[in-house]
Protein backbone atom coordinates (compact mmCIF):
# COMPACT_ATOMS: atom_id res chain seq x y z
CA UNK A 1 0.00 0.00 0.00
CA UNK A 2 2.69 2.25 0.70
CA UNK A 3 4.64 1.46 -2.46
CA UNK A 4 1.16 2.45 -4.48
CA UNK A 5 0.44 5.75 -2.84
CA UNK A 6 4.75 6.47 -3.24
CA UNK A 7 3.44 5.94 -6.80
CA UNK A 8 0.27 7.89 -6.65
CA UNK A 9 2.26 10.63 -5.48
CA UNK A 10 4.96 10.39 -8.25
CA UNK A 11 1.71 10.52 -10.92
CA UNK A 12 0.41 13.31 -9.23
CA UNK A 13 3.72 15.06 -9.39
CA UNK A 14 3.98 14.32 -13.19
CA UNK A 15 0.66 14.82 -14.15
CA UNK A 16 -0.48 17.70 -12.13
CA UNK A 17 -0.07 20.39 -14.65
CA UNK A 18 -2.01 17.96 -17.30
CA UNK A 19 -4.50 17.20 -14.75
CA UNK A 20 -5.35 20.56 -13.80
CA UNK A 21 -5.23 22.23 -17.28
CA UNK A 22 -7.87 19.41 -18.49
CA UNK A 23 -10.36 20.10 -15.04
CA UNK A 24 -9.26 23.92 -15.66
CA UNK A 25 -11.01 23.45 -19.39
CA UNK A 26 -14.58 23.26 -17.88
CA UNK A 27 -14.65 26.76 -17.21
CA UNK A 28 -13.68 27.11 -21.10
CA UNK A 29 -16.59 24.38 -21.71
CA UNK A 30 -19.30 26.49 -19.65
CA UNK A 31 -18.24 29.52 -21.07
CA UNK A 32 -18.96 28.10 -24.24
CA UNK A 33 -22.25 26.80 -23.41
CA UNK A 34 -22.84 30.60 -22.28
CA UNK A 35 -21.62 31.81 -25.68
CA UNK A 36 -24.93 29.48 -27.51
CA UNK A 37 -27.05 32.28 -29.13
CA UNK A 38 -30.55 32.79 -28.70
CA UNK A 39 -32.69 30.37 -30.43
CA UNK A 40 -35.40 27.64 -29.20
CA UNK A 41 -34.86 26.36 -26.31
CA UNK A 42 -34.76 22.72 -27.68
CA UNK A 43 -32.10 24.07 -30.41
CA UNK A 44 -29.85 25.76 -27.58
CA UNK A 45 -30.11 22.52 -25.39
CA UNK A 46 -29.13 20.40 -28.55
CA UNK A 47 -26.02 22.71 -28.94
CA UNK A 48 -25.36 22.51 -25.17
CA UNK A 49 -25.25 18.62 -25.28
CA UNK A 50 -22.85 18.74 -28.95
CA UNK A 51 -20.44 21.28 -27.03
CA UNK A 52 -20.30 19.13 -23.89
CA UNK A 53 -19.76 16.05 -26.14
CA UNK A 54 -17.33 17.58 -27.93
CA UNK A 55 -15.57 18.32 -24.62
CA UNK A 56 -16.26 14.76 -23.38
CA UNK A 57 -14.04 13.82 -26.19
CA UNK A 58 -10.87 16.35 -26.33
CA UNK A 59 -10.84 15.22 -22.25
CA UNK A 60 -10.50 11.79 -23.33
CA UNK A 61 -7.83 12.44 -25.84
CA UNK A 62 -5.54 14.71 -23.04
CA UNK A 63 -5.97 12.01 -20.94
CA UNK A 64 -4.81 9.40 -23.09
CA UNK A 65 -1.81 11.78 -23.87
CA UNK A 66 -1.34 12.12 -20.44
CA UNK A 67 -1.03 8.39 -19.53
CA UNK A 68 0.80 7.82 -22.65
CA UNK A 69 4.25 9.74 -21.42
CA UNK A 70 6.54 6.87 -20.93
CA UNK A 71 9.25 6.51 -23.09
CA UNK A 72 10.70 9.58 -22.34
CA UNK A 73 10.35 9.76 -18.18
CA UNK A 74 11.72 6.44 -18.31
CA UNK A 75 14.82 6.84 -19.79
CA UNK A 76 15.68 11.15 -19.57
CA UNK A 77 13.00 11.99 -16.68
CA UNK A 78 13.02 13.68 -13.48
CA UNK A 79 11.76 10.03 -11.97
CA UNK A 80 13.46 7.75 -13.83
CA UNK A 81 15.41 6.17 -10.67
CA UNK A 82 12.03 5.82 -8.60
CA UNK A 83 10.53 4.56 -12.16
CA UNK A 84 13.31 1.26 -12.55
CA UNK A 85 13.16 0.16 -8.29
CA UNK A 86 11.70 -2.42 -6.53
CA UNK A 87 7.72 -1.91 -7.20
CA UNK A 88 6.63 -4.28 -9.28
CA UNK A 89 5.94 -3.63 -13.02
CA UNK A 90 1.69 -4.11 -12.37
CA UNK A 91 1.76 -1.38 -9.42
CA UNK A 92 3.32 1.05 -11.87
CA UNK A 93 0.75 0.70 -14.26
CA UNK A 94 -1.86 0.39 -11.97
CA UNK A 95 -1.03 3.73 -10.33
CA UNK A 96 -0.97 5.20 -13.51
CA UNK A 97 -4.21 4.19 -14.82
CA UNK A 98 -6.02 4.67 -11.54
CA UNK A 99 -4.60 8.74 -11.30
CA UNK A 100 -5.66 9.25 -14.35
CA UNK A 101 -9.08 7.27 -14.54
CA UNK A 102 -9.54 9.34 -11.20
CA UNK A 103 -9.10 12.60 -12.81
CA UNK A 104 -11.26 11.71 -16.38
CA UNK A 105 -14.16 10.24 -13.75
CA UNK A 106 -14.20 13.78 -11.88
CA UNK A 107 -13.83 15.51 -15.41
CA UNK A 108 -17.11 13.46 -16.63
CA UNK A 109 -19.18 14.21 -13.42
CA UNK A 110 -17.79 17.80 -14.04
CA UNK A 111 -19.38 17.49 -17.93
CA UNK A 112 -22.92 15.46 -16.47
CA UNK A 113 -23.08 18.66 -14.17
CA UNK A 114 -22.78 21.07 -17.06
CA UNK A 115 -25.39 19.01 -18.71
CA UNK A 116 -27.49 19.25 -15.97
CA UNK A 117 -27.25 22.99 -15.97
CA UNK A 118 -27.81 23.15 -19.76
CA UNK A 119 -31.05 20.97 -19.59
CA UNK A 120 -32.38 23.16 -16.52
CA UNK A 121 -31.85 25.97 -18.60
CA UNK A 122 -34.01 24.71 -21.16
CA UNK A 123 -36.53 24.01 -19.02
CA UNK A 124 -35.98 20.41 -18.21
CA UNK A 125 -36.18 20.10 -14.73
CA UNK A 126 -35.00 16.35 -13.57
CA UNK A 127 -36.25 14.62 -10.41
CA UNK A 128 -33.59 14.16 -7.75
CA UNK A 129 -33.56 10.36 -9.30
CA UNK A 130 -33.09 11.19 -12.69
CA UNK A 131 -30.24 13.98 -11.63
CA UNK A 132 -28.16 11.82 -9.88
CA UNK A 133 -28.51 9.29 -12.62
CA UNK A 134 -26.98 12.46 -15.18
CA UNK A 135 -24.35 13.24 -12.55
CA UNK A 136 -23.42 9.84 -11.58
CA UNK A 137 -24.36 6.77 -13.66
CA UNK A 138 -23.95 7.79 -16.91
CA UNK A 139 -20.58 9.61 -16.40
CA UNK A 140 -19.28 6.40 -14.51
CA UNK A 141 -20.90 4.36 -17.47
CA UNK A 142 -18.93 6.89 -20.08
CA UNK A 143 -15.73 6.06 -18.01
CA UNK A 144 -16.05 2.01 -18.12
CA UNK A 145 -17.41 1.80 -21.33
CA UNK A 146 -14.83 4.50 -23.65
CA UNK A 147 -12.49 5.78 -20.80
CA UNK A 148 -10.81 2.88 -19.19
CA UNK A 149 -10.51 0.91 -21.98
CA UNK A 150 -8.68 3.82 -24.53
CA UNK A 151 -6.32 4.75 -21.47
CA UNK A 152 -5.50 0.52 -21.10
CA UNK A 153 -4.55 0.66 -24.59
CA UNK A 154 -2.66 4.01 -25.01
CA UNK A 155 -0.64 2.61 -21.91
CA UNK A 156 -0.49 -1.31 -23.50
CA UNK A 157 1.00 1.05 -26.44
CA UNK A 158 2.95 2.62 -25.10
CA UNK A 159 4.77 0.00 -22.61
CA UNK A 160 4.60 -2.46 -25.97
CA UNK A 161 6.24 0.15 -28.01
CA UNK A 162 8.92 0.76 -24.49
CA UNK A 163 9.87 -3.00 -25.09
CA UNK A 164 11.39 -2.30 -28.29
CA UNK A 165 13.49 0.66 -27.75
CA UNK A 166 16.90 -1.27 -27.35
CA UNK A 167 16.73 -2.51 -30.74
CA UNK A 168 15.06 0.75 -32.24
CA UNK A 169 12.45 -0.87 -33.86
CA UNK A 170 9.29 0.98 -31.38
CA UNK A 171 7.63 2.07 -34.29
CA UNK A 172 7.03 -1.62 -35.78
CA UNK A 173 4.77 -2.68 -32.97
CA UNK A 174 3.27 1.05 -32.42
CA UNK A 175 2.08 0.52 -36.20
CA UNK A 176 1.06 -3.01 -36.09
CA UNK A 177 -0.92 -2.56 -32.47
CA UNK A 178 -2.71 0.81 -34.02
CA UNK A 179 -3.71 -1.13 -37.33
CA UNK A 180 -4.34 -4.38 -35.81
CA UNK A 181 -6.65 -2.58 -33.25
CA UNK A 182 -10.02 -1.87 -35.33
CA UNK A 183 -10.19 -5.07 -36.57
CA UNK A 184 -10.05 -6.47 -32.92
CA UNK A 185 -12.60 -3.86 -31.72
CA UNK A 186 -14.54 -5.24 -34.65
CA UNK A 187 -14.75 -8.46 -33.56
CA UNK A 188 -15.32 -7.63 -30.86
CA UNK A 189 -18.11 -5.59 -30.98
CA UNK A 190 -19.95 -8.70 -33.24
CA UNK A 191 -19.23 -10.67 -30.32
CA UNK A 192 -20.87 -8.57 -27.66
CA UNK A 193 -24.03 -7.55 -29.70
CA UNK A 194 -24.71 -11.09 -29.93
CA UNK A 195 -25.53 -11.04 -26.24
CA UNK A 196 -26.29 -7.64 -25.70
CA UNK A 197 -29.58 -6.85 -23.27
CA UNK A 198 -29.47 -10.88 -22.24
CA UNK A 199 -29.01 -9.25 -19.21
CA UNK A 200 -31.83 -7.09 -17.56
CA UNK A 201 -30.89 -3.56 -18.73
CA UNK A 202 -30.49 -0.17 -16.50
CA UNK A 203 -33.59 1.92 -16.61
CA UNK A 204 -32.48 5.55 -16.45
CA UNK A 205 -34.63 8.53 -16.49
CA UNK A 206 -37.44 6.94 -15.65
CA UNK A 207 -39.86 9.99 -15.61
CA UNK A 208 -38.22 11.33 -18.81
CA UNK A 209 -42.13 11.83 -20.26
CA UNK A 210 -43.12 13.83 -18.07
CA UNK A 211 -40.45 16.04 -17.65
CA UNK A 212 -40.27 16.29 -21.94
CA UNK A 213 -44.46 17.13 -21.44
CA UNK A 214 -43.65 19.85 -18.84
CA UNK A 215 -41.50 21.69 -20.32
CA UNK A 216 -43.55 21.19 -23.59
CA UNK A 217 -40.65 19.64 -25.88
CA UNK A 218 -42.45 18.59 -29.40
CA UNK A 219 -40.33 16.17 -31.59
CA UNK A 220 -38.62 13.60 -29.38
CA UNK A 221 -38.71 9.85 -30.45
CA UNK A 222 -41.28 7.63 -28.60
CA UNK A 223 -38.32 5.66 -27.26
CA UNK A 224 -37.24 8.25 -25.50
CA UNK A 225 -40.52 9.21 -23.51
CA UNK A 226 -40.16 5.42 -22.07
CA UNK A 227 -36.98 6.50 -20.55
CA UNK A 228 -32.97 5.36 -21.42
CA UNK A 229 -31.98 1.68 -21.23
CA UNK A 230 -28.68 1.02 -20.80
CA UNK A 231 -27.24 -3.04 -21.55
CA UNK A 232 -24.82 -4.52 -19.01
CA UNK A 233 -22.95 -6.61 -21.20
CA UNK A 234 -21.25 -3.78 -23.18
CA UNK A 235 -19.53 -2.44 -19.56
CA UNK A 236 -18.21 -5.64 -18.50
CA UNK A 237 -16.99 -6.63 -21.70
CA UNK A 238 -14.85 -3.30 -21.77
CA UNK A 239 -13.59 -3.12 -18.42
CA UNK A 240 -12.99 -7.26 -18.87
CA UNK A 241 -10.73 -6.02 -21.68
CA UNK A 242 -9.19 -2.72 -19.86
CA UNK A 243 -8.39 -5.23 -17.06
CA UNK A 244 -6.76 -7.64 -19.42
CA UNK A 245 -4.84 -5.27 -21.88
CA UNK A 246 -3.53 -3.59 -18.00
CA UNK A 247 -2.04 -7.05 -16.85
CA UNK A 248 -0.29 -7.55 -20.43
CA UNK A 249 1.02 -3.89 -19.99
CA UNK A 250 2.14 -4.70 -16.50
CA UNK A 251 3.58 -7.75 -17.27
CA UNK A 252 5.75 -6.57 -19.95
CA UNK A 253 6.84 -3.51 -17.67
CA UNK A 254 8.30 -6.33 -15.29
CA UNK A 255 9.54 -8.32 -18.15
CA UNK A 256 11.18 -5.24 -19.64
CA UNK A 257 12.46 -3.18 -16.57
CA UNK A 258 12.65 -5.85 -14.10
CA UNK B 1 -6.89 -6.96 -63.86
CA UNK B 2 -8.54 -5.36 -60.55
CA UNK B 3 -8.17 -8.50 -59.29
CA UNK B 4 -4.51 -9.38 -60.15
CA UNK B 5 -3.40 -6.31 -58.79
CA UNK B 6 -5.06 -6.85 -55.34
CA UNK B 7 -3.53 -10.04 -55.66
CA UNK B 8 -0.15 -8.20 -55.94
CA UNK B 9 -1.13 -5.74 -52.93
CA UNK B 10 -1.99 -8.75 -50.37
CA UNK B 11 1.36 -10.96 -51.52
CA UNK B 12 3.13 -7.84 -51.07
CA UNK B 13 1.20 -6.65 -47.34
CA UNK B 14 2.31 -10.28 -46.07
CA UNK B 15 5.94 -9.70 -46.93
CA UNK B 16 6.01 -6.84 -45.15
CA UNK B 17 3.62 -8.15 -42.10
CA UNK B 18 6.15 -11.13 -42.61
CA UNK B 19 9.57 -8.79 -42.33
CA UNK B 20 8.23 -6.86 -39.28
CA UNK B 21 7.41 -10.27 -37.97
CA UNK B 22 10.48 -11.51 -37.64
CA UNK B 23 11.69 -7.86 -36.71
CA UNK B 24 9.00 -8.15 -33.69
CA UNK B 25 10.73 -11.63 -32.38
CA UNK B 26 14.03 -10.79 -32.33
CA UNK B 27 13.48 -6.64 -31.33
CA UNK B 28 13.39 -7.51 -27.36
CA UNK B 29 13.39 -10.60 -24.45
CA UNK B 30 10.33 -9.80 -23.23
CA UNK B 31 8.01 -12.53 -24.05
CA UNK B 32 4.46 -11.04 -23.55
CA UNK B 33 5.73 -7.97 -25.62
CA UNK B 34 5.75 -10.43 -28.85
CA UNK B 35 2.35 -12.48 -27.63
CA UNK B 36 1.16 -9.38 -28.13
CA UNK B 37 3.09 -8.11 -31.33
CA UNK B 38 1.84 -12.14 -32.67
CA UNK B 39 -1.36 -11.21 -31.86
CA UNK B 40 -1.59 -7.96 -34.18
CA UNK B 41 0.82 -9.69 -36.61
CA UNK B 42 -1.82 -12.45 -36.61
CA UNK B 43 -4.88 -10.43 -36.75
CA UNK B 44 -3.66 -8.07 -40.06
CA UNK B 45 -2.42 -11.59 -41.67
CA UNK B 46 -6.18 -13.03 -41.50
CA UNK B 47 -7.10 -9.49 -42.65
CA UNK B 48 -5.49 -9.34 -45.52
CA UNK B 49 -6.25 -12.61 -46.34
CA UNK B 50 -9.58 -13.41 -45.85
CA UNK B 51 -10.63 -9.48 -44.81
CA UNK B 52 -13.79 -7.86 -45.67
CA UNK B 53 -11.44 -4.35 -46.40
Amino acid sequence: MTKFRTLWWLEYRRSRVWAAALLGSLVFWAWGLEQVPYAMPEERFGIRAGLLGAGAIVGVVVLAFMIGRVRSETRQGQYQILLLTPPSGYLHVLARFAFALSVGIVYAVAIGALLWWAAARAGLHLDPASAAQLLLVCPLYGAGIAMAPLLAWTLLLMVLASAYRISGTAWIPGTVMVAATPFILRFLGERLSYVLYTLPGWRLFANLEAVLAKAKVEGTSEALHAGIVLPQEPLWGMLALAVAMLVLAGRIWQEVEA
Amino acid sequence: MTEAFLIVVRILLLCLLGYWGFRLWGGTRSWTSRAVSGLCIVVLVWQVVGGRF
